[in-house]
């Protein structure tokens, strides 16, 4: 790690003030200090905003949906009885993400800003195309764990398994900086890299997410959420998928389908979202959107088995709403 | 009397024959009537309190005053020259103390090369340069500031690609060496004339050892002694390579190895960072530490060989005819290989056996012994072979074995083995796996999409163990006794198990034995390796206390003014006519004396196999359509002779089969063939199995002493259950579904492409 | 060296190293340590609580485990200035007037360690799952532990160790 210094603000208005240009904003630190220690990040002021009053925690106010304050533990979002039944896709995306420790220490805006697990990437000696060199180096290196669809330049996919559960609620985030606040759909917040978008989301320098928010009718809708891993547990998603809709009657509305694991961002398919609009997601509705969520799949060289498991995954993800 | 006599002895399925120096005589084999107070009794683990206290000091947890650090600066490139290196810039960063590279550093040979940086790096990892420094942020800030000018040089790290006519060749010879070979019958003929044969290859992935402990050593040198602490399977092997490297004679260097956070094989010698941090500990006199961190040590701190094996395999009538195995391994940088054919020579009786083995040379980090080296390459593709062969002749694949697995005599040289349970070690595990249940094709899962499947796997490896090795008692006039052994604890439990037979032969309370071990100023003892200490040092350690024993009974005669004869050790106290004295009691009366029992080990009969043999049992299920494995249970059986400790003795099996499943589910190094460079180099990308990985297991063993073996009966426990796991799971899953995996790990994608191939959906 | 300030009044600390206020095993203490020193570092070289162990060093296994304030984390991630005023746990915490503490009991008993590297990690995160979930079940502490890797596989007699101390009278 590259030496900094380290402030601890009490507002959020001081804690915007002094993110300003070379400092970097630390919360859990799970992800900084990882990125820190490979030299990925130098920053030369680090900003806890553990210590701002307002942004940890989560309410549910009647009729006004559900607010998850940034700097709120994962392990909070997944002990919490009351949110569990809320909004049950909260634990399940969470159980298996990372471990205990991390989700103790992680909090939900670092989960959202993480940055990809591609082993070129996070390797410093290797100047990858992300990284400002030339070449993405897992296109025609080791790519098993790598993008089999919407990618770019890099082929790194999104790590996050909330994102992806927050996703098939439409959620929302807040953000401010002290230029002023914004709010926009968490889905927007994701860009697969390219051209010159070096990067994987358009959080502005000095910008920080202060909530996520889930609206009160999103949250009637049903979730269930599957993550495939290469061990039992500890393990970044091989596949994940998200999936949640409203069942009225047996007929499903609003449905949403998201995975992770598969491209750059986090893959919501709207062509398979459509074909199940009004289904009751019988087995053959479930396996033509799981073709659907599929569609346009490049795979490399060693990631080929992604596509039988992810269309599994989603297949199974989805009965899981009705079964 | 003092005389030499004669010993064969087996190390990592090696054969050798030593010269022993021998005095006095051996015991005659240890009761096993069940009476004995602490051989075959469960006992806490002597050093439990320290290790779960924190108290326990590892070689990474020293500290000592005025320590300088010592970074290693290794090659980006997987091959390239010298040329020239510039460490201005670093020498002028203050804290820095000195650098040593190729150019100013002193011949110090290692491992067959006489110096420690090479002209010519040849894997990414290489040592080019180290730094000392006053701290530990200071010596690496000062490796980004040293330019090393680099000759980039054509490389090949794949097995395979090195095997090729386009890839560069490394050696004056090629890349490609035989380093072993067996033949016996006519297996051209056998398989010409088999009824059914299988012509199948098979391939393992690299494995990393990835102790917890990184390797390390902290180097101290006051003008007269250099001390060395090192997180060692071997303190008189690091004190070899620091005498060969540092031309300090023995008497100069003392190896300590107090706690150490697991080894598997791969310290089982000095390391460059042993010699760095003694060179740069006799520059400045000061202690110095150098410690790897993960990714180094997944570097350049030793691997299990990725193998390619090809198989053929011909049955008659029901029995198996004929064998041909062809090995070949990527030792990388490595100067030797482990030897995947050996089960093949040795496991079962079969008339006509060809097999050979290839070392590889790559560009790639060296081989280092892990866990059974070759044992647990080879056993998953000759067990695997076994199955399909098996399979295709329509027998069931635990009838075959057995119709091979009751020889009595090595087969290759013809000597009888010591003792040998392979086949009740069947009885054991079919019977605790419920082998009746198991139905060719497999059984219905728990799960729509899953199959259920129960496989096996067998199991031979040395673990005879051997001398020299060497312990002493030293009974204290309070009745306290001191043993001292030369040999290490590296979590196996030696310390406890050789208190329990020094408890046990000398009539004394456990609690009363304080054990010495794992430093150099202390008497010989072998590596922990090769699953050898126990049956090297424990019957050494018996002795010892024997010898102890006899004279105290004498110094009791002689205080207490009765007949030897009618005098007893038991419990600590010296019982005579029904009367106990506590042995403290006795001794106060020549206080400040000293009895010191003196123990070797004996050598083995020459004309004699000593071997351990298992057997593991599998029960999986597996989901077709994800390729999810799941393991429910693992049964092992195991005839390794006699069990001193039968509580430490289940953790070991536990933990081999562990590291077994690892090395079937998801244990890969995977290395980037462009640029040479481990991607998995880390705990995130290189998966060990986790709690949740981890199936009921359970341990059975024969537990009969092997008598001919040593005084104690006991053979070695280490290596023999990580070596059956992956085969036995990978019978299981092609059971299961009728997909055979060929390659291990048994991942997602080698799954579901073997079960697309085989048109299995549900 | 006194804090820089900065206009509007909040203490910039660093980058060479500043005074550190901790809680460790309930004992007031203070280190020196730049910004950039893990707790994990801390511990280890600053107080020499050397129970601690440091493995990966990038929050992947679990051996750097400590409490702070009550729940586990991995002190690799974790700044040492970030924990001021903060309450540490270590191994070196737990055992009381020479009595070991009911989780370090239960690993002696059940064998539950092998070379002892993990172990520290493994026992400071049961206890901190019995502080939730005095009686947990298998699965419960498979959970409490999955993010420590033991290599050695003691991990069938970690979880009756964790479910074993919780049937065990607290002390």
């Amino acid at each position: 790690m590259n030496a900094f210094s380290y402030v601890r603000p009490r507002t959020l208005s001081d804690g915007l003030r002094l993110l300003r240009s070379g400092a970097s904003a630390l919360a859990g630190g799970t992800d900084l200090l990882g990125l820190m220690k490979d030299g990925l990040a130098r920053p030369e002021l680090l900003v806890d905003l553990t210590g701002i009053e307002g942004l940890r925690g989560w309410s549910r106010a009647k009729g006004k949906g559900l607010r998850i304050g940034a700097l709120t533990p994962l392990v909070e979002l997944e002990e919490a009885e009351e949110l569990h039944r809320a909004m049950p896709i909260l634990r399940e995306s969470l159980r298996d993400a990372a471990t205990l420790q991390l989700r103790t220490m992680g909090t939900v805006g670092g989960n959202l800003l993480q940055r990809n697990r591609c082993w070129y990437f996070r390797d410093q000696a290797t100047a990858c195309w992300l990284k400002g060199g030339t070449k993405c180096f897992a296109v025609e290196g080791e790519n098993r764990l790598h993008a089999i669809l919407g990618a770019h330049e890099c082929v790194a996919v999104a790590p996050s398994d909330l994102v992806p559960a927050l996703i098939a609620y439409d959620a929302e985030i807040a953000l401010a900086s002290s230029r002023g606040r914004r709010t926009m759909k968490l889905a927007d917040l994701y860009v697969a890299p390219h051209g010159r978008e070096r990067r994987e989301h358009v959080l502005r320098p000095g910008e920080l997410i202060t909530e996520v928010r889930v609206s009160e009718s999103a949250l009637a809708r049903k979730g269930a959420f599957q993550k495939a891993m290469e061990r039992k547990a500890w393990s970044f998603a091989l596949v994940s998928v998200a999936a949640a809709a409203r069942i009225e009657r047996g007929v499903a509305r609003d449905v949403r389908l998201v995975l992770g694991g598969v491209a750059p961002i986090p893959w919501r398919v709207v062509a398979a979202e459509r074909g199940l609009e009004g289904s009751g997601f019988d087995e053959a509705a479930c396996a033509e959107a799981a073709d659907r969520a599929l569609q346009g799949a490049a795979p490399l060289r060693d990631n080929g088995y992604k596509l039988p498991l992810a269309r599994e995954l989603v297949r199974r993800t989805l009965r899981s709403l009705v079964v | 009397m003092t005389r030499i006599l004669k010993s064969i002895e087996e190390f990592e399925g090696e054969v050798s024959e030593s010269l022993v120096i021998v005095d006095g005589h051996d015991l005659p084999p240890a009761r096993h009537d069940g009476g004995s107070p602490e051989i075959g009794r469960s006992r806490r683990r002597i050093d439990a309190t320290q290790r779960v206290t924190g108290r326990a000091r590892y070689t990474q947890d020293l500290y000592l005053a005025g320590m300088l650090h010592a970074r290693i600066l290794r090659s980006p490139h997987a091959r390239a020259r010298v040329r020239r290196i510039d460490t201005k810039r670093a020498e002028a960063l203050p804290g820095v103390r000195g650098v040593l590279h190729r150019f100013n550093t002193p011949k110090t040979p290692f491992r067959g090369d006489d110096v420690i940086f090479r002209e010519e790096v040849r894997f990414v990892g290489e040592e080019v340069c180290a730094v000392a420094a006053d701290d530990e942020d200071t010596a690496r800030e000062a490796l980004a500031l040293i330019e090393v000018d680099y000759e980039r040089l054509p490389h090949v790290v794949d097995l395979e690609e090195a095997l090729g006519d386009v890839a560069p060749q490394l050696e004056s010879d090629g890349n490609v060496s035989e380093s072993g070979s067996h033949k016996r019958g006519d297996t051209k003929r056998a398989l010409k004339e088999a009824d059914v044969a299988v012509d199948v290859t098979y391939r393992t992935s690299t494995q990393l050892h990835n102790a917890l402990e990184t390797h390390g050593a902290v180097a101290l040198y006051d003008g007269e002694m250099l001390t060395v602490w090192e997180s060692t399977q071997h303190v008189f092997g690091v004190r070899t390579g620091l005498k060969n490297a540092l031309k300090l004679p023995y008497s100069r260097i003392r190896v300590i190895c107090d706690y150490m956070g697991g080894g598997f094989g791969a310290k089982n010698g000095v390391g460059k960072y042993t010699i760095v941090a003694s060179l740069f500990a006799m520059r400045f006199g000061k202690a110095v530490r150098c410690v790897l961190t993960r990714d180094e040590e997944n570097l350049a701190a030793g691997n299990r060989s990725a193998t390619l094996q090809q198989l053929r395999l011909g049955a008659k009538g029901g029995r198996i005819t004929a064998i041909e195995h062809t090995s070949w391994s990527n030792s990388g940088q490595g100067k030797w290989i482990a030897n995947p054919t050996g089960p093949t020579n040795t496991l079962y009786e079969v008339a006509n056996v060809n097999t050979r083995s290839y070392k590889v040379v790559t560009n790639a980090g060296s081989l280092s012994a892990f866990r059974a080296p070759g044992y647990v390459e080879g056993a998953f593709a000759l067990e695997s072979a076994i199955d399909e062969l098996a399979e295709a002749a329509g027998v069931d694949p635990l009838t075959l074995r057995r119709r091979h697995a009751g020889a009595g005599k090595d087969p290759i040289t013809g000597n009888r083995y010591s003792d040998k349970h392979l086949l009740e070690c069947y009885r054991i595990g079919a019977k605790e796996i419920g082998w009746d249940r198991r139905r060719a094709g497999g059984t219905r899962g728990s799960a729509p999409h899953r199959r259920r499947g129960i496989g096996m796997a067998s199991q031979i490896w040395g673990g005879g163990g051997g001398p020299p090795a060497y312990a002493t008692v030293h009974v204290d006039p309070d009745g306290s006794v001191v043993l001292t052994a030369g040999t290490q604890d590296i979590g196996t439990g030696t310390r406890t198990v050789l208190a329990q037979i020094c408890a046990d032969e000398l009539g004394v309370e456990l609690d009363d034995v304080r054990v010495q071990i794992g430093d150099s100023a202390g008497p010989f003892g072998p590596m922990s390796a090769g699953s050898m200490t126990l049956a090297s040092v424990g019957p050494a350690v018996r002795l010892a206390a024997h010898d102890a024993r006899e004279q105290l009974l004498g110094a009791a005669a002689g205080v207490l003014e009765t007949p030897k004869a009618e005098l007893r050790l038991e419990a600590g106290a010296i019982v005579s006519k029904g009367a106990r004295t506590p042995l403290g009691e006795v001794l106060g009366k020549v206080d400040n004396n000293t009895v010191i029992g003196k123990g070797i080990r004996f050598p083995n009969a020459d004309d004699l196999a000593q071997k351990t043999f298992s057997a593991q049992f599998a029960e999986v299920e597996v989901d077709v359509r994800t390729g999810e494995i799941f393991v429910e249970r693992i049964v092992a059986a195991l005839d390794v002779g006699r069990i001193v400790n039968p509580l430490t003795a289940a953790s070991q099996v536990e933990g081999g089969v562990i590291q077994g499943i690892g090395f079937a589910l998801s244990e890969e190094r995977i290395v980037d063939r462009a640029l040479g460079r481990v991607m998995s180099g880390n705990l995130e990308g290189y998966k060990v199995p986790t709690v949740k990985d981890v199936p009921t297991i359970v341990v059975k063993f024969v537990d009969r002493p092997d008598r001919r073996a040593n005084n104690l009966g006991a053979k070695g426990l280490g290596e023999p259950p990580i070596i059956p796991t992956a085969a036995a799971i990978a019978n299981a899953v092609a059971n299961a579904t009728g997909a055979r995996v060929r390659h291990s790990p048994l991942t997602r994608a080698r799954v579901l492409e073997a079960l697309a191939l085989a048109g299995i959906r549900d | 060296m006194p804090p820089t300030i900065d206009r509007r009044g909040a203490a910039l600390r660093g980058p060479s190293a500043v005074d550190v206020a901790l809680e460790v095993n309930g004992e007031r203490v203070v280190v020196h340590v730049p910004p950039r020193r893990t707790l994990l570092d801390a511990l280890r070289e600053q107080l020499g609580l050397t129970g601690t162990k440091k493995v990966c060093d990038e929050g992947t296994c679990g051996a750097c485990t400590v409490l702070v304030d009550g729940r586990p984390v991995y002190s690799c991630l974790t700044l040492a200035i970030a924990c001021e005023n903060r309450r540490v746990e270590t191994i070196e915490g737990l055992a009381k007037d020479g009595e070991l503490h009911p989780v370090q009991r239960a690993f002696v008993d059940t064998d539950a360690f092998q070379c002892g590297f993990c172990t520290p990690g493994q026992v400071m995160s049961i206890v901190a799952l019995l502080r939730t979930v005095p009686q947990p079940t298998e699965d419960d502490v498979k959970r409490a532990v999955a993010g420590n890797l033991c290599r050695c596989g003691a991990y069938p007699n970690i979880v009756a160790a964790g479910v074993s101390a919780g049937r065990r009278k607290r002390t």
